[in-house]
C-alpha cells in the first residue's frame, strides 16, 4: 500500500477540538508546505505539542485574557481542586508511611513530631470540609445544569468514575479481612501477596480520585455561577490552598524531627540503629505535595488577579 | 467570546513599554521587535498572506524562523483581539490581513520601538530617525 506523504496532521491531537476545528486545516497546510514530504522532526513535534498544550491551558481559562474574568476565576478554583486531589494521593501515602511512628520516636523528642502530624491531620480534615462546602455551594447551579439537559455531557465521565469506584470498593472489601489477619510487619512489606494487592488498591483508589476529579471539572466548567457563589468558591479555594501550604510545611517538619530523633523509623530498621534520613518514598510523597501546593497557589493567583477585573466589572 | 478591547491592550502595551511592567499577564505579546505578533503584523502590513507566506516573509525581513506552532499561536491571539482577520480561503490555506485596529496597534508599537531606538542612537551619537531627528 502506498504511504500517504506525511503532513503532520497527526500532531493536531495536541490541540483542543475547538481550536482544531477552526485552525487545524491551515496548520496542517502550513506543516505540509514546510515538510516537503519529509517526516516531522523531533523539534517540530515538540514545538507543536507545546503549542497545543498551551492552547488547551488557554481554553481551560488558565492562561491569557481572552476568556471572561468569571471563567478565569473559576478556572483558577478548578486548578486548586485538581491540586487538592493530587494532594490527597500524597496525603494518603503519608498517612500510611507514618503509621505508628509515635512508638519509634523517643518520648523526650516526641512533642514536635506529634504536633506536626496532628497539624497535617487537622488541616486535611479542614481542607476536606472546605472542598465539600465548595461543592455544596455549587450544587444548586449543578442541579439547574442537569435540569437544562446537561446530563449527557457528563454521563460518560460519571459512569466511568462510578464503575472504577465500584471495583475499588469491592477490592477494598475483599482485602480488609485479609489485612486484619496479618501482623504489622506482614502488612508493611512482609507479605508479598498483600503488598501486590495493596499496590493494586492504591492504583484503583488513585484512578477513582482522578476520574471523580474529571467528573467535577467536566460538570463545573459548564455551570453558570452567580456572583455570590463565585465569591464563595474563590474564598474556599484560597482557604484550601492555605491548608495545603500548612500540610506541606507540617509534613516537612515531621520528616525533619523524625529524621533527627528516630531515623531508623524512616528506613524501617531496628530501633536505635544508624540509618539514612533520606527515604525515596517519603521524598516522592513530599515532592507530590510540593507540586500540588505550587499548582494550587498558581491557580489561586490566577483567580485573584482575575477577581480584580471581575469586581471592576 | 469576550476579549480585552484593543484600546485597553494598546494602553497596556504603552505602559509596559515604559518598563512599568503593569499587569504583565494581560499583554498580547506586542513588546519586543521579535515577538511573533509584531512580526506577523509587520508582515501583513504589505498585504494579506497565508501561514507559509508569512513564515517565509518573516524569515526574510527579520531572520526569525517561526515554527508552525508559534506562528499559529500568535495568529490565534491576534485574530481573537481583532488585529487581523481571515480573507477567504485558498484550498486548505487561509490568508489573513491586518485590520484597522491591527494597523493602529502596529503603528503604536513601531513608534515606541523607534522612540527607544532614537534614545539609544542619541546616546551613541548615531544618526536619528524618529522624534529627536
Amino acid at each position: 500500500m502506498k504511504r500517504r506523504p506525511p503532513d503532520g496532521s497527526a500532531l493536531l491531537r495536541w490541540y483542543p477540538a475547538s481550536w482544531r476545528h477552526r485552525y487545524g486545516d491551515e496548520l496542517v497546510a502550513l506543516m505540509a508546505d514546510t515538510l516537503n514530504g519529509e517526516d516531522p522532526s523531533p523539534k517540530l513535534r515538540i514545538s507543536i505539542a507545546w503549542a497545543g498544550l498551551r492552547e488547551r491551558v488557554r481554553e481551560a481559562g488558565l492562561l491569557g485574557t481572552t476568556k471572561p474574568a468569571a471563567e478565569r476565576i473559576f478556572a483558577g478554583a478548578i486548578a486548586v481542586l485538581c491540586a487538592w486531589m493530587a494532594f490527597l494521593l500524597a496525603g494518603g501515602r503519608f498517612a500510611k508511611y507514618s503509621e505508628h511512628f509515635e512508638q519509634a520516636v523517643p518520648r523526650t523528642s516526641r512533642v514536635i513530631s506529634v504536633d506536626a502530624y496532628n497539624t497535617v491531620a487537622a488541616a486535611a480534615v479542614l481542607g476536606g470540609v472546605l472542598v465539600l462546602i465548595g461543592a455544596v455551594v455549587a450544587l444548586p447551579s449543578f442541579v439547574r445544569f442537569l435540569r437544562s439537559g446537561g446530563w449527557p455531557s457528563v454521563r460518560r465521565h460519571f459512569r466511568r468514575a462510578l464503575g472504577i469506584s465500584a471495583v475499588t470498593g469491592l477490592a477494598l472489601a475483599g482485602l480488609a479481612p485479609e489485612a486484619h489477619s496479618l501482623t504489622p510487619a506482614q502488612r508493611n512489606g512482609g507479605s508479598f501477596i498483600y503488598s501486590v494487592a495493596f499496590g493494586a488498591i492504591v492504583v484503583l483508589v488513585s484512578t477513582s480520585l482522578v476520574l471523580w476529579t474529571v467528573v467535577a471539572v467536566a460538570a463545573t466548567r459548564r455551570l453558570e455561577l452567580t456572583r455570590r457563589v463565585l465569591t464563595t468558591e474563590i474564598a474556599m479555594a484560597a482557604l484550601v490552598s492555605g491548608t495545603m501550604v500548612v500540610m506541606t510545611g507540617a509534613t516537612a517538619t515531621w520528616w525533619a524531627t523524625v529524621a533527627s530523633s528516630a531515623p531508623w523509623f524512616l528506613q524501617s530498621t531496628r530501633s536505635g540503629s544508624t540509618a539514612s534520613v533520606f527515604e525515596p518514598q517519603l521524598a516522592a510523597t513530599m515532592s507530590l505535595m510540593l507540586v500540588a501546593t505550587v499548582a494550587a497557589l498558581v491557580g489561586m493567583r490566577r483567580a485573584a488577579r482575575s477577581w480584580r477585573e471581575f469586581r471592576a466589572g | 467570546m469576550a476579549v480585552a478591547p484593543t484600546k485597553y491592550v494598546l494602553r497596556s502595551y504603552v505602559r509596559r513599554s515604559r518598563i512599568t511592567d503593569v499587569n504583565r499577564a494581560q499583554q498580547p505579546g506586542l513588546r519586543r521587535p521579535n515577538d511573533p505578533p509584531v512580526l506577523i503584523l509587520t508582515s501583513l502590513a504589505t498585504g494579506p498572506k497565508h501561514g507559509h507566506a508569512l513564515s517565509k516573509d518573516i524569515s526574510e525581513f527579520a531572520g526569525v524562523a517561526l515554527g508552525p506552532g508559534a506562528l499559529y499561536g500568535a495568529i490565534t491571539r491576534l485574530e481573537e483581539r481583532g488585529l487581523i482577520e481571515p480573507v477567504g480561503t485558498e484550498g486548505r490555506r487561509r490568508p489573513y490581513r491586518i485590520t484597522a485596529s491591527g494597523t493602529a496597534a502596529l503603528a503604536e508599537v513601531v513608534g515606541e520601538m523607534r522612540r527607544i531606538a532614537d534614545v539609544g542612537a542619541l546616546r551613541l551619537g548615531l544618526p536619528l530617525s524618529g522624534r529627536f531627528a
